[in-house]
Parts: C-alpha cells; sequence; structure tokens
C-alpha cells in the first residue's frame, strides 16, 4: 500500500443551529493534504457556516472539528490565531478593509504574525510577491472602491496568500463575477495550488468552478453530507437530488 | 461562554436595577451631605428665621462651615435651628459666640453667620446651643439708609439755602459781602476808622505796652498771655475802637454838617439836617461794626480751627519771611 | 392584551439590548489592557474623530455661546446684573451646556459614524476577514475607537466651551462695550477647579458612552445594508439617552464632592 497522504482537517459530527433553524445536523468531512475539495449545495444549506466553524468564526453546538491535527474548539486565542496563519480564508464578498489602500490592506495580516515571520522592516518584497500572484502590481496604492468585483477578489486571494498558508477555504470565489473573470479566478486559484501545494476547500454552487477544480467533492443537502465522490461520479450519479445540482 | 438570550436579559434587568439604587443611593448620600463623620451638630434658637432653608449654609467670620440641617417650631415664638458644623472649626467657636441671620448679598440665599465671641470663654461642644442675635433685616437695613438719605438731602438743602442767601445778598455775612452801597458806606466808615485810630493808636499802643510788659514779667499775671484773655483785651480794644469811631463820626458827621451848612448843599444839607438819618446811618454803623466784629471773631476761630491752622500758619510763616526780606 | 405583549416584548428586547451592551462593555474593560496595543490605530482614531467634530463643535459652541448671552441679556438687564453675565456664562457653559452640547452633537458626529462604519464592516465580513488574518478586530476596532472617544471629548469640550465664551464675549462686546481683558478677567474670577474638574470627568464618561453604544451597535449589526443604517441611528438615539443619565448621575455625584 501506499503511504496514506496526511490528514488536515477532519470534521465530525458537527452540529449548529440557530434558534430553531437547523442548519448542520451531524457533517462528518475529512481533507488531505493536496486534495482540493468542492462543497456544493444550495443556499442556506450551511456551507459558509460550516467554513466559519472551521475556521472559528462561529461557535459549532457540538461535534469535532481537527485542523493540522489540533481541536480548535479547545484553543486559547493566541494558538488559535497561529492556527490561522496556516488556514487562509477568501471572503465571498472580498472582505477588503474599505479605509486602508491596497497595500496597507495585504500588510494588515502580517502585523500580527512575527512568530511565523519574525519582525518584519520591510515588507514591500511580501507585498509585491503577493501581488505578482494575483498580477495587480500596479493597483498598489488605489483604495478597494477604485478596483472592480474581479480585481477585489483577486487582492483578497493576495491578502489571503501573503501569510503563506498551507489550507485555503474559498467561500464562493467566482460568485457575482462574470463568467470570464470567474474563469480567471479559477485559473488564478489552480496556480496557486500548484505553486505553494495548498490544500482547499472550495464552496460553490459554480458547476463549471466544481469541474474545473475540485479532486473530490461533498454535496450537502439539509446540514449532512449527502453524497461525496469526485466530479464524474456524481456527474453520472442517477439520484435526482444530485442530478439537480448539475442542471 | 456564550450567554442565552435569557441569561442576557437578566443581565440587562440586574445592570437597570443596580443603576436605580445607585442613583438612589447617591441621591441619599448627597443629601445627607455631611454624613461622613466629619461634622458635628450645634443648635441656636431664633424668633424669626426670615425664610431661612434646610441646607443653607452656616458661615464662622465669613468662612462656610457648616449647613442648616434642622428648623423646627419649638414654641410660638421660637423656632430651633439645627447646624452641622465642620469638626475642625468647634475649638475656635466659643461658647459666647453669637448667630445671626442674614443674607447672602442683596437676593442672595439666607445663611446663617456665626459671630465670634470675645475670645476668652471655652470651645463649644457638639450638641451645644449657642445664643443668637435676630438679624438686621434687609429692609430694616433700608430704612436705615432711607432715613440717613432724608438727613443727608435735608442737610445739602440747607446748605443750599445758605449758598444761595450768600450770593444774594441776605443775612448779615451776605450783606457785608454783597451790598454795594453798604460797601461804599464801609469803605467811609474805613476812612473814619482811619482816622480814628490815628487817635487812638495812641491809647492802643499805650495798651500793648501794658501787654509787653505784662508778657516780660512773666509771673503771677503771665496767664494774661492765656488768648482768652488775650480776646478779652482785644475785645476791650474793639470797644474802646467803637467809641472812637462813634465819637469820631459824630464829629466828622459835625464836620460835615457845619461845611454843608457852609456850602449851602440842598441834599447834604438836608442829610445833614435830618437828625433821623443820622441816627439811621448811625445804628447801621453800629451793627456794621458789630458785624465785622463777629467776622472777626469767626476768623480768629477759623484759626484755631484744626482745619484751617496748616493755612493760617503757611500764612504767617510767608509773613515772616517777608518781614526778614 | 396584544399591546400589553408586545409592551412585555420591547421592555425584553430592551433589557436584551442591556445586557449585551453591559456584556459588551465587560469585554472592552477586559481587553483594554491586554497586549498587543494598537496603538497606532488609536492615535489615527483620535486624530481622525477630532478632526471630523471640529468645525461641527467650534460652529454649534460659537453660536451656543452667542446665543446664550443674547438669550439671558435681557434678564439680567431688568436686575441691573449685567455685569454678572461672564460669570454666569462661563459656570453655566463650563458646567453644563458645553458638555452635553458637544457630547450631543458628537453622539451625532461620531457614534453615528463608528456604528455605520463597523456595521458595513460587519456586514460586509471585513470583520470577520481581522479574525481570520490574526488580529483580534474587537481590539483593533473596538477598544481604539471606544479610547479615542474617551480621551477626545474632553478635549473637544474644552474647545467648544473656549468658542462658546469667544463667543459669548462677542455679544457682550457689541452690546455692552466689554473688554476682552474684562471679560475674560471676569470668567476666570467666577470659575474655580471645581467647575471644570467635574465637568471633564463627565465628559470622560460621556466620550465613552459615545464610543461604547457606537462600538456595540456597529459590532453586533445584523446583516443587510438596513442593519448598518438600523446600527448607526440607534447607536445615536442610545447613545444620547445614555449621555442624559451619566449627566444625571454626574449632578449627583459632584454634589457630594461639593459637600465633603
Amino acid at each position: 500500500m501506499m503511504n496514506l497522504p496526511k490528514t488536515v482537517i477532519e470534521i465530525k459530527d458537527l452540529k449548529k443551529s440557530y434558534g430553531a433553524n437547523h442548519v448542520l445536523n451531524g457533517f462528518d468531512m475529512h481533507l488531505v493534504e493536496g486534495e482540493n475539495l468542492v462543497i456544493m449545495g444550495k443556499s442556506g444549506s450551511g456551507k459558509s457556516v460550516m467554513i466559519k466553524c472551521l475556521i472559528g468564526l462561529e461557535k459549532p453546538d457540538s461535534g469535532v472539528i481537527m485542523v493540522m491535527e489540533k481541536d480548535i474548539s479547545t484553543l486559547e486565542r493566541e494558538e488559535l490565531d497561529e492556527l490561522r496563519t496556516e488556514v487562509g480564508f477568501l471572503f465571498q464578498g472580498s472582505a477588503l478593509y474599505d479605509s486602508m489602500t491596497v497595500r496597507e490592506n495585504l500588510e494588515f495580516p502580517l502585523r500580527r504574525h512575527t512568530k511565523k515571520f519574525g519582525i518584519i522592516k520591510d515588507t514591500t518584497p511580501l507585498v509585491m510577491e503577493a501581488l505578482e500572484n494575483v498580477g495587480l502590481t500596479h493597483t498598489l496604492n488605489l483604495m478597494p472602491e477604485e478596483l472592480s468585483g474581479g480585481m477585489k477578489r483577486r487582492i483578497a486571494l493576495a491578502r489571503t496568500l501573503i501569510l503563506q498558508p498551507k489550507i485555503i477555504l474559498y467561500d464562493e470565489p467566482t460568485t457575482g463575477l462574470d463568467p470570464i473573470t470567474a474563469k480567471e479566478i479559477i485559473l488564478l486559484m489552480k496556480s496557486i495550488q500548484k505553486k505553494y501545494n495548498t490544500s482547499s476547500i472550495i464552496i460553490t454552487h459554480d458547476v463549471d468552478c466544481a469541474r474545473a477544480i475540485s479532486n473530490k467533492m461533498i454535496l450537502l443537502v439539509d446540514g449532512v453530507n449527502y453524497a461525496e465522490g469526485t466530479f464524474e461520479e456524481l456527474n453520472t450519479s442517477k439520484d435526482p437530488k444530485i442530478q439537480a445540482f448539475f442542471k | 461562554m456564550e450567554k442565552t438570550t435569557s441569561q442576557k436579559i437578566r443581565l440587562g434587568l440586574f445592570v437597570i436595577i443596580g443603576l436605580l439604587i445607585f442613583i438612589l443611593a447617591i441621591y441619599f448620600i448627597g443629601d445627607k451631605e455631611k454624613m461622613f463623620g466629619k461634622t458635628n451638630h450645634l443648635k441656636t434658637t431664633f424668633n424669626n428665621v426670615n425664610g431661612l432653608q434646610l441646607g443653607n449654609s452656616v458661615r464662622y467670620s465669613g468662612i462656610s462651615v457648616g449647613t442648616v440641617r434642622g428648623i423646627e417650631m419649638i414654641n410660638d415664638t421660637s423656632i430651633r435651628v439645627d447646624m452641622i458644623i465642620d469638626k475642625a472649626i468647634f475649638p475656635y467657636i466659643k461658647k459666647d459666640a453669637v448667630a445671626t441671620i442674614s443674607s447672602d448679598g442683596l437676593v442672595g440665599n439666607m445663611i446663617i453667620s456665626i459671630i465670634p465671641g470675645k475670645g476668652n470663654e471655652p470651645s463649644v461642644d457638639p450638641g451645644d446651643e449657642i445664643s443668637s442675635n435676630n438679624r438686621i433685616r434687609t429692609e430694616d437695613m433700608m430704612n436705615t439708609l432711607n432715613e440717613t438719605n432724608k438727613n443727608a438731602a435735608k442737610l445739602t438743602s440747607n446748605l443750599l439755602k445758605i449758598t444761595n442767601e450768600i450770593i444774594e445778598g441776605k443775612g448779615t455775612l451776605g450783606l457785608l459781602l454783597n451790598d454795594t452801597l453798604m460797601s461804599k458806606d464801609l469803605r467811609e466808615t474805613m476812612r473814619y476808622l482811619k482816622s480814628t485810630t490815628k487817635k487812638t493808636s495812641e491809647t492802643v499802643t499805650k495798651i500793648d505796652q501794658l501787654v509787653t510788659s505784662l508778657d516780660k514779667s512773666d509771673n503771677a499775671i503771665g496767664v494774661i498771655k492765656d488768648p482768652a484773655v488775650a480776646n478779652k483785651i482785644k475785645n476791650m480794644v474793639t470797644n474802646l475802637d467803637q467809641s472812637t469811631i462813634e465819637l469820631n463820626k459824630v464829629i466828622s458827621h459835625l464836620d460835615a454838617t457845619i461845611l454843608n451848612l457852609k456850602e449851602g448843599k440842598g441834599t447834604i444839607n438836608y442829610l445833614s439836617n435830618n437828625p433821623e438819618l443820622v441816627q439811621k446811618i448811625d445804628s447801621t454803623m453800629t451793627n456794621i461794626n458789630g458785624a465785622s466784629f463777629k467776622l472777626n471773631q469767626n476768623m480768629e476761630a477759623l484759626k484755631h480751627n484744626f482745619l484751617f491752622r496748616g493755612y493760617f500758619k503757611k500764612q504767617e510763616k510767608e509773613k515772616a519771611k517777608a518781614a526778614k526780606k | 392584551m396584544k399591546t400589553i405583549l408586545k409592551i412585555i416584548e420591547l421592555f425584553k428586547s430592551f433589557l436584551l439590548d442591556i445586557g449585551e451592551l453591559s456584556l459588551f462593555a465587560g469585554r472592552f474593560f477586559k481587553e483594554v489592557f491586554k497586549s498587543p496595543s494598537e496603538y497606532r490605530e488609536f492615535i489615527r482614531q483620535c486624530f481622525y474623530m477630532g478632526n471630523r467634530s471640529l468645525l461641527l463643535v467650534t460652529v454649534t459652541g460659537f453660536i451656543i455661546g452667542l446665543v446664550f448671552t443674547l438669550q439671558s441679556r435681557p434678564t439680567l438687564q431688568e436686575f441691573g446684573a449685567v455685569s454678572w453675565m461672564p460669570s454666569m456664562v462661563s459656570i453655566s457653559i463650563i458646567r453644563e451646556i458645553g458638555p452635553i452640547i458637544t457630547a450631543l452633537i458628537c453622539a451625532g458626529r461620531i457614534g453615528s459614524g463608528i456604528g455605520a462604519e463597523l456595521g458595513s464592516m460587519r456586514v460586509t465580513e471585513q470583520i470577520d476577514a481581522m479574525e481570520v488574518s490574526g488580529t483580534n478586530p474587537f481590539k483593533y476596532l473596538v477598544v481604539t475607537r471606544i479610547l479615542a472617544t474617551t480621551f477626545m471629548l474632553p478635549i473637544l469640550v474644552f474647545f467648544g466651551d473656549v468658542i462658546a465664551l469667544y463667543g459669548s464675549y462677542l455679544v457682550e462686546n457689541i452690546k455692552g462695550n466689554v473688554s476682552f481683558l474684562l471679560y475674560f478677567n471676569k470668567v476666570f474670577e467666577a470659575l474655580e477647579f471645581g467647575d471644570l474638574i467635574p465637568a471633564t470627568i463627565k465628559t470622560l464618561f460621556f466620550g465613552f458612552a459615545i464610543g461604547l453604544v457606537g462600538c456595540f451597535k456597529g459590532y453586533n449589526c445584523k446583516k443587510g445594508t438596513a442593519g448598518v443604517g438600523l446600527a448607526a441611528n440607534s447607536a445615536v438615539v442610545f447613545t444620547s439617552m445614555l449621555l442624559f443619565i451619566i449627566d444625571f448621575i454626574a449632578v449627583f455625584v459632584t454634589n457630594i464632592f461639593y459637600h465633603l
């Protein structure tokens, strides 16, 4: 047998509810190193909640979340922050700080992570490298409002990359973009994955995106993982519920 | 970790109740003011508190030392006022200190001011009662002021009258100063006087000599240096003068009459031959003389008056200087 | 019956608000002493807030001083006590009008600004982004802003007071021919540290309330753009109410200290 790849994220029996609204009812998954996992689901099926639980933005009601072999519910704030440098998060709406320039946006994550990088005297090389990765070096001193939606998304990706994470979580990376820009983003994601050898979880309901990038897919229905498999396996499935996603 | 909604609601309720209790507490603390044990009580009794209220301040020699804590009627005429006073002040308040009610400025609050005692008495003890003085009310003060004002007004009006009379020439002094006719007469009289003086100078010199001799032989009769005695002597001289003048006048009148008779001028003739008129003139002259004498006396009095002493001394000095030259 | 239930529900949500605000304040005090201190952001916020409100405070302060003097002049004139004008105006401005007016203006200006800013940051997930990038957003956004309002408000109030007194002086100068020197001599004669210090302490609390409520409403903003507007709006309303409560308490507390 081959050596099994290392598992970087493992979720067991994750439950989360808001009042009477049960969003997650025992979700399980695991992510191995170098894998691109696509999670698909309807709006409100708990994808975003799941991914936020994963990074500690939301507290699950029950269940275990292991990230890099650490149970995040037991971590102190400092440890959690340290772990978060290894886990990048690309927000749905880019979430650039609009009171700061692009440069400041990119420098912002660096201010607190002196442990990983030491004390950085000059952030310019890191910032430029990150911008080069997304091909937007000329926007260095612009404000976020001067950028288009696609550029914002790319800057946000650059901001995520600047900490050189091992895992990147994408929250609907192509939503709200035109198909061409979406394709660009997908290409970018692929190239980054190759360059830095990251593992990713991609939340989306964009079939093209899923096809282009996924090694493995999970279909999330009513708070549980309804089906698992590669894109091809699921695409050819006879289950009408699964079929509904690919129409 | 995460608080549930009901926990949050309970917390909110707790915070609001806590806040209310806090406000009430500080309100009562504020109300009780000097409740932090640094004060003691002192009592006094008034028969009229003139609108004194709880919380009005108490002053001792002008320093604010406490507040009024209680006002109660103890019988139909007296009101007991309870004050709380800074402990540190107690040693300085003697048993004979007196409390009065006054007002802090004309439109200000009522205050109790404690007027220090004479100082030999022992200090008051906490809870003691000190005597009181029913204060002069503002109205009383106003009344007194009014009275004074009235008097002042009267005084000034009198002064005005006097000065007016002087200007208009009424009264002896005014007459003397202003009447041109009279001054003419006076001049005339002076002329008479001059001539008379010549005649009487001899007598005066003699008296002078007498005085000087008295001065020199300063023993028993040295008392005559006393200004009163000197005045009397002056009187004597003046009287002498007067009589001489009168004599002189008669003589001059006689002269004039004779002259008139000689020249036969109408008016003067008539004048000189009118004995009544002569008599009148004569009496006027007497009056004038009397007046000038009085003036003289006044001047003398003025000289002695301390206000003018300097002035006269200065004049004398200048005279002496001139004489030296 | 329905209205009673509604009232109870309203009261409950009010209590919930208070409870959450208290927790929020508690969190502030827990985090304010924790390192790392966001010193530079604090300075930036101070500068930003002072800068943003200065003109407004200047204009309102000037007008308040002017109008206050104009309005109270006839009454004092009736008593022939116009010479008391400087002392009266200065005491009422320093003790009460200056702090409360400036605080209300800043509640409208800064408080709503914070509410809207943090609200929109919450809605667009910027706060989450900070959290994920290893920065404690509560410390970076909330603590610095609350500290900034707490320390900037006394300065703004002091500035407003001075401007208001100047406005009052102008009226006196034009109407009563009072010289600059005489006016301010009288002002300083009337003022004591006993007037200035409690007023300044009070403004610290005012500033804290403005920052706290603004941040609380913004930080816990509901999703959606309507939530941002609501956050800004309720921040102002809640702050204004809180300001008067603080003022009310401050009067009592000050009285106690005056009598000590």
